[in-house]
């Protein structure tokens, strides 16, 4: 039976309303962190406070790309290989944050696209599990 | 301080060399830029090397030491710099600074590299603490997919063109025709770039550049001892040395702040202004720039956050031809990392060379004219960035 792995483990927990990023935010400057930080790295923040924050749903694509020709490891790739969009997405709760984006066409992502987080399939590993992470599906 | 010169410029040209190791590369460039600069090796009272990422240094980055060995155990100190693809710019400005600050009279600068097939593989460890393996790993982004995304933006900004693009691609082509030095001396239609390889949708294959073996050095002494030896010397207006700000937009890793502003490569503009005001010159005084070019993208991207130009100016800069050698801001003269392939750690020398052979008005068929002012710029892994103004 096929079960499903994280791509890296500790980023991400998925709740019956879709993924959340495992990250911090400082109370003192707002600063925030993907992955989880125990201390802020702002120069400036004079009152550093870490929290944990599980970051999304929603926020909207600052930019994306394709990845048109099939990159090598540690990239994990399926053959046939079949070009992806990613981008760098500006979530509601003030992190910016790469990921894939979840459509069948790549050319159909669009900057200043609305996106929420999904769970998606990046290939199989050699023990036949599907190898899974975040990414985002346009709304 | 004391005012520095460069003496001596020599380079070994760029291109694929698998029979030469990167030191006998280094030798052959050390010993233009000393034949040039009149200088014996035994002259020479220190070296500041860029720290190879890919190629000898004894697997310790001591490319300086190699470079050392190779031309005559002297017994000279030995500075070995690492800054990713900032490592020459680096290096040239620790040569920069023991000269100025009189602690040595006479330094060689050096970088050379050879690197393996295929774009930059940037950490190559497999480790979840490693912020670039995380992003391969959960993203799957290599670095020609992260300047398409800064493309894809700036489309979206200001309406930027495919033809935009291929026409910078077209520009540093037509240039490198004129450099024996580069490894790419062919020009290409528009047509021809926007019908290469789509490698990360908006950019194509010669929209970026490929990777190279290459070599450069520079000998630098005080503007005085100069003086003595030629009656027009190229002198170091800046040398300075930038780390990214805690602000900057673009993402190292996964994820992080939403910026307030456009504050992208904030590591390049600080180097670049800093150098502007220890220079004590504006953008409007510069006569050619060598931007560091692993994109067309930033052809358009640089200027304006620097400062040469306005926000969204610059594809009309491209459009009216103002970056050609004979244009009001001429951009790469020397065919950029477009048309030699990237060297990583010895492109911030070959741009010192390039400004060099540009000031002394030995650039031939693709020299600004008159050129009195240049700007050179690095920017590499770690958030490090270096700018250098030299004038005659
Ligand atoms: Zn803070």
């Amino acid at each position: 039976m096929t079960t499903r792995v994280h791509a890296v483990e500790g980023l991400m927990t998925e709740t019956a309303d879709g993924p959340r990023l495992l990250g911090s935010k400082c109370g003192g400057c707002s600063a925030t962190y993907f992955p989880r930080d125990s201390v802020c790295h702002n120069p400036d923040c004079d009152a550093p406070a870490m929290v944990d924050m599980n970051f999304g749903p929603t926020g909207k694509i600052w930019s994306c790309a394709i990845q048109n020709y099939q990159p090598p490891a540690p990239v994990i790739t399926e053959e046939p290989y079949q070009p992806y969009a990613m981008g760098m997405v500006d979530l509601d709760d003030g992190l910016r944050v790469l990921g894939r984006i979840d459509v069948d066409d790549p050319m159909s992502a669009q900057v200043g696209g609305d996106v929420e987080l999904v769970v998606g399939r990046l290939g199989g590993d050699a023990d036949g599990n599907d190898v899974v992470t975040w990414m985002f599906r346009p709304i | 301080m004391r005012e520095v010169a460069v003496l001596g410029l020599g380079m070994h040209p760029w291109g694929k060399f698998p029979e030469k190791s990167v030191t006998k590369m280094c030798r052959e460039a050390v010993e233009v830029a000393l034949a040039d600069a009149g200088v014996g090796w035994r002259e020479i009272d220190a070296v500041a090397a860029a720290s190879s990422r890919f190629s000898g240094g004894k697997g310790w980055g001591l490319n300086g030491n190699d470079v050392v060995e190779e031309m005559g155990s002297s017994g000279i100190p030995v500075y070995n710099l690492s800054a990713g693809c900032a490592a020459g710019g680096n290096a040239f400005n620790i040569g920069h600074t023991l000269v100025a600050s009189g602690l040595h009279d006479t330094v060689l600068v050096v970088g050379g590299e050879k690197m393996p097939k295929g774009f930059i593989q940037t950490s190559g460890v497999e480790d979840v603490h490693d912020p670039e393996f995380l992003r391969q790993r959960c993203v799957g982004m290599p670095g020609p997919a992260f300047w398409a995304m800064l493309a894809r933006r700036r489309m979206a900004e200001y309406g930027t063109t495919p033809e935009h693009f291929a026409q910078i691609a077209v520009k540093a082509h037509k240039n490198s025709v004129h450099n024996v030095n580069a490894r790419f001396r062919k020009e290409f239609t528009i047509e021809e770039v926007l019908n290469s390889p789509l490698v990360s949708y908006p950019l194509h294959l010669l929209e970026i550049c490929p990777v190279s073996d290459g070599a450069a050095a520079v000998v630098i002494c005080s503007a005085e001892a100069a003086r003595k030896r030629t009656t027009n010397p190229i002198t170091v207006a800046a040398s300075t040395v930038a780390t990214a700000r805690f602000d900057d937009g673009i993402t190292r890793g996964l994820g992080g702040i939403v910026p307030s502003g456009p504050t992208h490569h904030s590591e390049a503009k600080q180097a670049v202004l800093k150098a502007f005001e220890v220079a004590g010159i504006g953008p409007q005084d510069l006569d050619l720039v060598e931007l560091q070019d692993n994109t067309v993208y930033y052809e358009l991207a640089f200027p304006e956050e620097w400062g040469l130009c306005e926000p969204g100016e610059a594809e009309r800069l491209v459009e009216k031809g103002e970056t050609t050698p004979t244009g009001k801001l001429p951009i790469n003269p020397s065919g950029g990392f477009q048309s030699f392939g990237e060297a990583t750690t010895a492109q911030g020398l070959f741009q010192i060379c390039e400004l060099g052979w540009q000031l002394r008005g030995e650039a031939g068929e693709r020299q600004v004219p008159n050129a009195k002012v240049g700007l050179a710029q690095t920017l590499g892994l770690g958030g490090n960035a270096t700018a250098a103004v030299l004038k005659r």
